[in-house]
C-alpha cells in the first residue's frame, strides 16, 4: 500500500514507525505463531489418519448432523462478530452489546456441543487412550476447544465493557483485537471440520486389522 | 486474466466486488453492474457500503450467509455417493474458500495493511509446506524408490 | 473515563521505589530486565558448565567409574538443555532486552509488562526444569528427548515430565519475548531510521524473533504430546496404539532446525556489529548480511530431516534434504565473507571483543565446514550419533554463539554499567577460552571418526580413545578456568573501576549516543536518524561523502536502491513509547507486579502436571488472578 492510501484510510494513523498499532500487530504476529500450532496438530492427526489398531474408528463414531449444526454455529458467532465490531465503530452501544452478547452465546453453545460430543464418544468407548484416532482427535478437538474458551470470557468481558459504557468508538480496537482471535479460532475450525470430520468420517479399520469384511 | 488478479488482491475501488474505503472513493458516476442497468449498482452499494465505513452490514450478511450456504454444500456433498477420488480435493477447496473468505472480509485482511498479511500469510505458506513434507515423508517416505 | 472505572482491587500497593527488591520484581525497564536475564542465565551457564565438568571428568579415562551410568545420562541431558535453552537462548535474550531500545532510539520495548513477564515465566521455568535434581530424578532421555525412550514405558519417573513442562514453560517465555521484539523493531524506530538504517544486530533480532515465534509453537505441541503421551496414556508416540515414535523425531526437528538459528543469528548480528566498529569500517554488504539472515530463516525449514538421515526416509527424502542443508551453507557462507570483507583494508584494533568476534568467525567456520560434511547422507550416515557430531555442534554453539556472546559482553560491558571490563584479564579469558575450547573439542573429531559413540558413560581401554579424552577432559578444564577468569575479571572490574565514557569505542550505533549506563528514560531526546550508521556520521560527517557519494542517496533519507522493500513498511512517522506529545514529556510506564503473579500461576500449572490436580487449580487462580489484574490495570496511573 502506498502512503497516499494509507492516510486515506479511515482508521487513525498510529504514532508508530509503520503507522500500524502495536497491539494489533502484535495480535497478528501471535496469530502467526498460533497457525503453526496448530499446524502440527493438524498434520499429526492426518500423518496417524486410518492407522488406528482397534475400534472404535472414526466411520463408528463421528456424528456429522451434530457437527454440522456446531460448525455452523461457530461460523455465524463469526458474522455476529463483525456486526458487533460494526456497531461499535459506528457508535451504536446497544446494537454492539447486543450482537457481542450473541458471539458469547453462540461460542457457548459451541463449548455444549463440543462437551456433548466428547461425553458421547467416552459413552460410546472412545477416550483419548483407545487408539490413535481418539488421542489426535482428542487433544487437537480440545486444544481447539480451550481456545474457544478463552475466547468465550474475552468476549463476555468485552460485553460487559461494552454494555458499561468501556468500549466506545475510540477503543474499538479492543474490540477489533478479540475479534482477530475469534475469527482465528473459526478458521481453526474450518480446517478442522473439514479434515477431521468430513473427510474422515467414512474411515474404518485399516487394512488386515479388525474384522474383515467379505463383500458378496 | 492478470487484471483479474488485481482486482481480486488489491483494494483500490474499481471493481463491483472491491468496496472503496470512504464516501471519497465511490465511483462517479456510480459503476453499473456486470448484468447491465443502474439498478443492481444502487441495490449492491445500498447493501454493502456502510455510510462511512467500507463495508456495510449488508456486506458482512452477504458474505456471512456465503459462508453458511458453502458449509451447508459441504454438508450435502458428503451425503453424496459417487464423487469418488473428487470428494476430497472439492471440500479442500470449500474449505479453502471459507477459510479465506473469513481471514480477507471477517478479518479484515482484504482492506487492511499488506504487512498483516504478510505476518499471517508468511506462516501459512511455511506451515503448508513443511507440513505437506511431513505428510508425504511419511506416507511414502520408506519406500524404497519414489521415482 | 467518565462512566464508572473498572479497576481490580489491588492486594499489594503498585510498586513505586526505584531500589530493593520490590524494584526488581516490579521492573517493567528493558535494561533491568535485561540484567535479570544475564545474571540468571549466567547462574545457568555456571550450573551447565559444571555438569559438562563433571561429563568430561567421568570421560577422562577408561572404565572410569568416577559417576555412575544413571547420573551421567542426568548429566548430559540436562547440560544440553540447560546450555540450549537456559543459556544460550536467554544470554542472547539479555542483549535483545537492553539493547533493541537503544540501538533503534526508543524509550522502551513495545510491550514492557509483557516483556517483565517473558522473564519471570523464564526463570520459573528453569527453575521448574531445575527442580528434578532436588528430588534426584533428573530428565535422562537426552536433550532431544527421542521417543519411544522418553514414553512413560522406558522411562518411568517423572524425570521427561519434568523435562516437558519445563520446556513448554520455557518456550511460552520465549513465544512473548518474540512476539515483543518483533513489534518493538517494526514499530518503535527513531524518526527517519528505515528498516535498513537499523543496526545489523537489530535485524538478526528481528529475524530470530520471527524464527522463535513460528518454532516455538512446535516444541509446544511436541512437548503436549509427550506429555500427554506420559501423563495420561495417549499414543502420539506409542507404537503399540498406532503411533509411531519416527513423528516426535519430525516434530522436535522442525522446531530444533529453526532453533539452531535462532541460537547463532543473535551471535551473528553482534560480532556484525564488533567488527565494523574495531576495523573502523562500515559492516561490508549490510544488505547482503540481512538478506542471507532472512534466507537463512526462510531455508532452516526444510532441512530438518538432515537430524534423520539414518532413520531410514527413503532415497528421494535424504536426497532432497541433502540438498537443501548443502544449500543453506550459501547464505551463511555470505556472511563470513562479509566479515572478512569489513576486515579487508580496516584499521584494526585488536581489543577483547575484538579477539573473540575474530575467533567466532574461525571456529563458526569450522564449525560450519563440519556441518557441511553432515549434508551428505553417506558420510552422515558414518558419523550419526559419534562423537563428531558433538564436535561439530560444540563448534558451532561454543566457538559460535558462546564466542559471540562473550564479545558482545566485553564490547557493550562499559555501556551497560559505565566501567570497562579489564583488558589484561579479558584477553588472559580469550586466550584460555580458546585453548581449552580447541583442545577439548578438536580432538573429539578424531574420536569420532574412530567409532567413539555419543552418550556412552564410559568406553574399553583398548579402543585407543584414552589419549584424546584425556587430552578433552584437559581441555575442558583450562575453557572452565578461562570462564573462572571471566567471573574474576567482572568482580575485580567492579572493585577497580576504569571509567568508559559515552562512547569508549568509538561506536557506529544509536546505543553509544547516550550516557554510559544509560538513563532509566534512555534518551534525553529521541534521535533522528538520516543514516545508517548514524552516530558515526554525525561525530565523523567528513566521511558522509565518502559512503554517501550518490547525491540521490542523500536526498531520499529512505534509501533509494531498496524503495521497493521500503514501500512493504511505510514509515509514516517516528514513534517510540511517550513520544507523541513533543519532546518534553518523558512518559515511562508504571512498574508492575502482575507479570510476576501472572508468572508465578503459569509455572503453578507446570508443577501441577507434575504433582497433583489441587496444584493446578491454585496455579490456575494465581493465573487468573495476574491475568484480571494486568487487563484492568493502567499503563500508567493517574496523577
Amino acid at each position: 500500500m502506498t502512503q497516499a492510501a494509507a492516510t486515506e484510510h479511515h482508521e487513525p494513523v498510529e504514532n508508530t514507525s509503520t503507522g500500524l498499532n502495536s497491539r494489533k500487530l502484535m495480535m497478528w504476529a501471535f496469530l502467526a505463531s498460533d497457525v503453526m500450532f496448530f499446524g502440527v496438530f493438524i498434520a499429526t492427526y492426518l500423518v496417524y489418519r486410518g492407522k488406528s489398531l482397534v475400534g472404535p474408528y472414526p466411520s463408528e463414531i463421528l456424528d456429522i448432523p451434530i457437527t454440522s449444526v456446531s460448525t455452523f454455529v461457530l461460523l455465524m458467532s463469526s458474522l455476529a462478530m463483525v456486526l458487533g465490531l460494526h456497531y461499535v465503530k459506528a457508535g451504536e452501544k446497544n446494537k454492539a452489546t447486543l450482537w457481542i452478547l450473541v458471539v458469547v452465546v453462540l461460542g457457548a453453545i459451541f463449548m455444549g456441543f463440543q462437551f456433548y460430543e466428547f461425553r458421547t464418544f467416552a459413552h460410546e468407548g472412545l477416550t483419548p487412550r483407545t487408539n490413535i484416532f481418539g488421542t489426535t482427535f482428542f487433544i487437537l478437538t480440545g486444544i481447539h476447544g480451550a481456545h474457544v474458551t478463552i475466547g468465550v470470557i474475552w468476549m463476555a468481558f468485552m460485553a460487559y465493557s461494552s454494555h458499561f459504557g468501556q468500549l466506545r468508538q475510540d477503543n474499538a480496537l479492543d474490540l477489533e483485537i478479540a475479534g482477530l482471535y475469534w475469527h482465528f479460532v473459526d478458521i481453526v475450525w474450518i480446517v478442522i471440520f473439514t479434515v477431521i470430520y468430513l473427510i474422515s468420517a467414512s474411515d474404518g479399520p485399516p487394512l488386515g486389522v479388525g474384522p474383515t469384511i467379505i463383500h458378496g | 486474466m492478470a487484471n483479474l488478479w488485481h482486482k481480486l488482491t488489491q483494494h483500490d475501488g474499481n471493481g463491483w466486488w472491491n468496496l472503496p474505503h470512504g464516501p471519497s472513493n465511490e465511483l462517479n458516476p456510480p459503476f453499473e453492474g456486470p448484468i447491465g442497468g443502474a439498478w443492481f449498482g444502487n441495490l449492491w452499494r445500498t447493501l454493502t457500503h456502510g455510510n462511512v465505513s467500507h463495508a456495510g452490514v449488508g456486506f458482512y450478511w452477504l458474505v456471512g450467509f456465503v459462508l453458511a450456504v458453502i458449509t451447508l454444500l459441504e454438508v450435502w456433498l458428503f451425503t453424496l455417493e459417487g464423487l469418488g477420488g473428487w470428494f476430497i480435493p472439492i471440500l479442500l477447496f470449500l474449505s479453502v474458500v471459507k477459510f479465506v473468505g473469513v481471514v480477507a472480509y471477517f478479518m479484515h485482511l482484504r482492506f487492511d495493511n499488506r504487512m498483516f498479511t504478510f505476518f499471517f500469510a508468511s506462516a501459512m505458506i511455511i506451515g503448508i509446506l513443511i507440513f505437506s513434507i511431513l505428510l508425504v515423508i511419511m506416507k511414502y517416505g520408506n519406500q524404497p524408490v519414489l521415482f | 473515563m467518565t462512566t464508572k472505572s473498572l479497576r481490580m482491587p489491588q492486594l499489594f500497593p503498585r510498586p513505586k521505589s526505584s531500589t530493593g527488591i520490590w524494584s526488581w520484581i516490579g521492573t517493567v525497564d528493558h535494561k533491568r530486565i535485561g540484567t535479570l536475564y544475564g545474571i540468571t542465565s549466567f547462574i545457568w551457564f555456571i550450573v551447565g558448565g559444571l555438569e559438562a565438568l563433571m561429563i568430561r571428568g567421568q570421560l577422562a579415562s577408561a572404565e572410569n567409574d568416577l559417576i555412575g551410568p544413571e547420573t551421567y545420562n542426568q548429566l548430559f541431558t540436562m547440560h544440553g538443555t540447560t546450555m540450549v535453552f537456559l543459556v544460550i537462548m536467554p544470554l542472547s535474550a539479555a542483549f535483545f532486552n537492553w539493547l533493541i531500545p537503544l540501538q533503534i532510539g526508543a524509550r522502551d520495548v513495545a510491550f514492557p509488562r509483557l516483556n517483565a513477564l517473558s522473564f519471570w515465566v523464564f526463570l520459573f521455568g528453569s527453575l521448574l526444569i531445575n527442580f528434578s535434581w532436588i528430588t534426584g530424578n533428573a530428565p535422562n532421555g537426552g536433550w532431544f528427548g527421542y521417543a519411544p525412550l522418553s514414553g512413560a514405558t522406558f522411562n518411568p519417573g517423572l524425570g521427561m515430565t519434568y523435562w516437558v513442562v519445563g520446556l513448554n514453560v520455557l518456550g511460552l517465555a520465549s513465544i512473548a519475548a518474540g512476539l515483543n521484539f518483533i513489534v518493538t523493531i517494526l514499530n518503535m524506530r527513531a524518526p527517519g531510521m528505515s528498516m535498513f538504517k537499523i543496526p545489523i544486530f537489530t535485524w538478526m533480532t528481528l529475524i530470530t524473533s520471527v524464527l522463535i515465534v513460528l518454532a516455538m509453537p512446535v516444541l509446544a505441541v511436541a512437548g503436549i504430546q509427550l506429555m500427554t503421551d506420559r501423563v495420561y496414556g495417549t499414543h502420539f508416540f506409542n507404537s503399540l496404539g498406532g503411533g509411531d515414535p519416527v513423528m516426535w523425531q519430525h516434530i522436535f526437528w522442525l522446531f530444533g532446525h529453526p532453533e539452531v538459528y535462532i541460537l547463532i543469528l543473535p551471535a551473528m548480528g553482534i560480532v556484525s556489529e564488533v567488527l565494523p566498529t574495531f576495523a573502523r569500517k562500515p559492516l561490508f554488504g549490510y544488505p547482503f548480511v540481512v538478506f542471507a539472515g532472512a534466507a537463512i530463516a526462510f531455508m532452516g525449514w526444510f532441512v530438518w530431516s538432515h537430524h534423520m538421515f539414518t532413520v531410514g526416509l527413503g532415497p528421494a527424502a535424504n536426497t532432497a534434504f541433502s540438498i537443501s542443508t548443502m544449500l543453506i551453507a550459501v547464505p551463511t557462507g555470505v556472511k563470513i565473507f562479509n566479515w572478512l570483507g569489513t576486515l579487508w583494508g580496516g584499521n584494526i584494533r585488536l581489543n577483547t571483543p575484538m579477539l573473540f568476534s575474530i575467533s567466532f568467525i574461525a571456529m563458526f567456520t569450522i564449525g560450519g565446514l563440519s556441518g557441511v560434511i553432515h549434508a551428505s547422507p553417506p558420510t552422515d550416515a558414518q558419523q550419526q550419533d559419534t562423537y563428531f557430531v558433538v564436535a561439530h555442534f560444540h563448534y558451532v554453539l561454543v566457538g559460535g554463539a558462546l564466542l559471540g556472546i562473550f564479545s558482545g559482553i566485553y564490547y557493550w560491558w562499559p555501556k551497560f554499567t559505565g566501567y570497562f571490563l579489564n583488558e589484561k584479564l579479558g584477553i588472559a579469558n580469550w586466550a584460555l577460552m580458546m585453548i581449552g575450547f580447541n583442545l577439548q573439542f578438536a580432538p573429539m573429531h578424531w574420536l569420532g571418526m574412530d567409532g567413539m559413540p555419543r552418550r556412552i558413560y564410559t568406553y574399553g581401554e583398548n579402543m585407543g580413545w584414552e589419549t584424546s579424552n584425556m587430552a578433552a577432559s584437559i581441555g575442558g578444564a583450562i575453557l572452565g578456568l578461562g570462564i573462572l577468569v571471566f567471573i574474576i575479571n567482572v568482580f575485580y572490574s567492579k572493585m577497580n573501576k576504569v571509567m568508559a565514557g559515552n562512547d569508549p569505542w568509538d561506536g557506529r550505533t544509536l546505543e553509544w549516543s547516550t550516557s554510559s549506563p544509560p538513563p532509566v528514560h534512555d534518551f534525553d531526546e529521541i534521535p533522528q536518524v538520516k543514516y545508517r550508521d548514524d552516530f558515526w556520521f554525525q561525530k565523523y560527517p567528513e566521511t558522509i561523502a565518502e559512503y554517501h557519494h550518490d547525491e540521490h542517496d542523500q536526498a531520499v533519507p529512505s534509501g533509494a536502491q531498496l524503495d521497493e522493500v521500503e514501500e512493504a513498511l511505510p514509515v509514516v512517522s517516528g514513534g517510540s513509547y511517550g513520544h507523541g506529545d513533543g519532546h518534553s514529556a518523558i512518559h515511562l510506564p508504571d512498574m508492575s507486579y502482575y507479570p510476576f503473579i501472572l508468572a508465578l500461576g503459569i509455572a503453578g500449572l507446570g508443577a501441577g502436571f507434575l504433582s497433583n490436580n489441587v496444584v493446578i487449580a491454585v496455579g490456575a487462580v494465581i493465573l487468573v488472578w495476574g491475568l484480571i489484574g494486568w487487563a484492568m490495570e493502567p499503563v500508567n496511573d493517574p496523577k
